[in-house]
């Protein structure tokens, strides 16, 4: 039970990292960000690339990735959503999607569509209560923890998060005091592309690659947003570890459902949202 | 009361006769397409556009973008195989079971999605249809043999063998036909109206005094119910089914389809269908990855083509009409 407990920490902290940047472009522009899908699947590929190159080494290798990944993420933001905000969101909700269909064969294509193991950095094993848990995962957990307190930090005491705080709450009170938003939107939107590369690769050593990755964490990430409340960050880091809890917990009586019963749960907040309201 | 009488009927746009003008064009269009290709693929793609023009009473006319379409034409498509397999083989009976069966899940689920809009509405959808491709896939596995697909259980029933492919042909057409008929009645109708205000602003519909809510349900239930009713087809035509019909992955082909054709225009999602199910077939046997092709046109699309072809042909025949009046004023000039 505690090894599964450790599990969906692990697994709610890579939710984390993945939803921060949906969840910051759906509070502010209201659009589902397919895209997302396409810059954390593509990181992967990145950071599984660069691995033999730096010889091996996790952290460089992870770091060259996530800088390989912002201009694409400046790219998706400058050309495609802000070209299309403000615009209707349905074309917006469609062209990212056409850009994870695009980016999805481009994998196929470039890397093949065989999943790709990554081996894990730490190889140190823990035993507790009888149950062996490897120590990397502990660490991505703790880490999710100093991310989340990072952003805090950010979002409360640096003045460009502060301005993405308010424009979540009201976007055109924000420009009314003479503030370009979309400026800080696409500094918040590359560091959403950066934390969901980082989350992806995190996840490499757990699962797998496969070029549809970035389709599978999209509906999961997009429930744990639903769950949390749009553009709460708060409640986006408390839902991705219960609904990390609830992937665990069910994979470890019913492997199969694990993905469906996040969507179970993301229903229920849904019908007992809209009766609340 | 007579004054919104009078609004509607100045809104009505064309009388009953240009319908049936219309349904003889469409039936003309399709069986013009048998020398092209064969008449099984023409079948084929005449499915598909029903199963198009379902998504765009949704998209199109009520303005709600899902994800999650193939749901219901997944629910038609094994509500009717397991009719056939464990109730009656009777094709009719499996019809209506089919399409009911996706009425019911639509009506159902419609009761918590229809409040949502835009994002959450799309992806909702898409979630739900991840739980349904789940069940079919996995939990049912007894009774749908989950990947492996089953074969239906429909037997040819008097003169109706769809084995006979002119039989099948006509058949399906005569669906798409009904399809686009009631599409045209109902969009025209007070009903449709307050349909497409809720598009334009659902606000102020509910100033009004409408109950929007209904409006949404009962439209999302009839678009799952036509979407179900593609889905019997394709049961009754394909004789076997798997998960792939009710695969999540494969909601991009409805919105594609419509979009290319033309949102909120009947004939642009017949044409879309059309178009569609041509480059996929034509596309997917010499290119082995070509989603990429579809994302690019989507994005072509989104970009610089909103109205998709309709609005294309719109622009196209008023360049045409403008040049030959320009024409005719010059020529009375010089007389």
């Amino acid at each position: 039970m505690i090894e599964s407990a450790i599990y969906g920490l692990t697994i709610g902290a890579i939710l984390y990292f993945v939803s921060i940047g949906l969840s910051i472009t759906f509070g502010t522009m209201r659009i589902i960000n397919f895209a997302h899908g396409m810059v954390y699947a593509l990181g992967v590929y990145f950071f599984i690339t660069f691995l033999p190159r730096v010889g091996g080494n996790f952290v460089i290798s992870a770091l060259l990735a996530i800088a390989a990944a912002i201009p694409v993420g400046y790219a998706i933001e400058r050309f495609v959503i802000r070209r299309l905000y403000g615009e209707s969101l349905d074309y917006a909700i469609i062209a990212t999607y056409a850009l994870l269909l695009i980016g999805t064969d481009a994998i196929k294509w470039i890397w093949g569509t065989v999943p790709q193991q990554v081996t894990e950095p730490i190889g140190i094993s823990f035993r507790f209560f009888g149950g062996g848990f490897p120590l990397y995962r502990v660490v991505i957990s703790l880490s999710a923890l100093v991310l989340f307190l990072g952003l805090n930090l950010f979002f409360r005491k640096t003045v460009i998060g502060r301005i993405v705080i308010a424009a979540l709450d009201d976007s055109e009170g924000v420009q009314c005091l003479g503030l370009d938003v979309n400026k800080y939107f696409s500094i918040v939107f590359v560091l959403g592309s950066c934390l969901a590369v980082l989350g992806g690769i995190l996840y490499a050593p757990i699962s797998a690659a496969d070029p549809y990755m970035g389709h599978d964490i999209l509906l999961i990430a997009f429930a744990v947003v639903i769950v949390g409340g749009m553009g709460n960050l708060t409640g986006t880091f408390i839902s991705a570890l219960a609904l990390g809890l609830v992937i665990a917990i069910t994979g470890r009586y019913w492997s199969e459902a694990a993905d469906t019963m996040v969507f179970a749960v993301m229903a229920i907040v849904l019908i007992y949202k809209s009766y609340k309201a | 009361m007579n004054s919104k009488a009078d609004v509607m009927h100045g809104i009505r746009p064309a009388a009953k006769g240009a319908v049936f003008r219309d349904m003889i064009i469409i039936a003309a269009f399709f069986v013009a397409l048998i020398p092209v290709l064969a008449m099984h693929r023409v079948t084929d793609f005449m499915i598909f556009c029903i199963f198009a023009l379902s998504f765009d009473l949704l998209y199109g006319f009520m303005g709600r973008l899902s994800f999650g379409q193939v749901l219901y034409l997944g629910t038609g498509v094994y509500a009717s195989t397991l009719f056939s397999l464990h109730v009656s083989t009777n094709p009719l009976l499996a019809m209506l079971a089919g399409v009911l069966g996706a009425a019911i899940v639509a009506a159902a689920l419609g009761l918590i999605v229809v409040k949502l809009n835009e994002a959450p509405f799309a992806l909702t959808n898409l979630a739900f249809n991840q739980i349904g491709f789940f069940l079919i896939g996995s939990t049912f596995q007894k009774i749908t043999h989950g990947e492996d697909g089953i074969s239906s259980g429909v037997e040819p029933w008097g003169f109706m063998d769809f084995s006979n492919k002119y039989f099948a042909f006509c058949f399906v057409l005569f669906f798409l036909l009904f399809t686009f008929y009631m599409l045209t009645r109902l969009t025209r109708s007070p009903f449709g109206i307050i349909i497409r205000s809720i598009k334009e602003n659902e606000l102020r519909v509910k100033f009004l005094g409408y109950d929007t809510f209904s409006y949404k349900w009962i439209t999302f239930t009839i678009s799952g119910a036509l979407a179900g009713l593609a889905g019997t087809l394709y049961t009754l035509y394909v004789q076997f089914v798997s998960p792939t019909f009710i695969h999540p992955l494969n909601n991009v082909e409805p919105i594609f389809a419509v979009l290319i054709g033309g949102a909120g225009n009947l004939y642009g999602a017949i044409a879309g269908g059309v178009l569609f199910m041509v480059m996929r077939d034509s596309l997917s046997t010499h290119v082995p990855q070509w989603e990429w092709i579809l994302g690019g046109l989507l994005l072509i699309i989104v970009f610089w083509l909103r109205q998709g072809l309709a609005g294309f042909v719109r622009i196209l025949a008023g360049a045409v009409s403008n040049r030959l009046s320009l024409r005719r004023a010059a020529g009375g000039g010089s007389q």
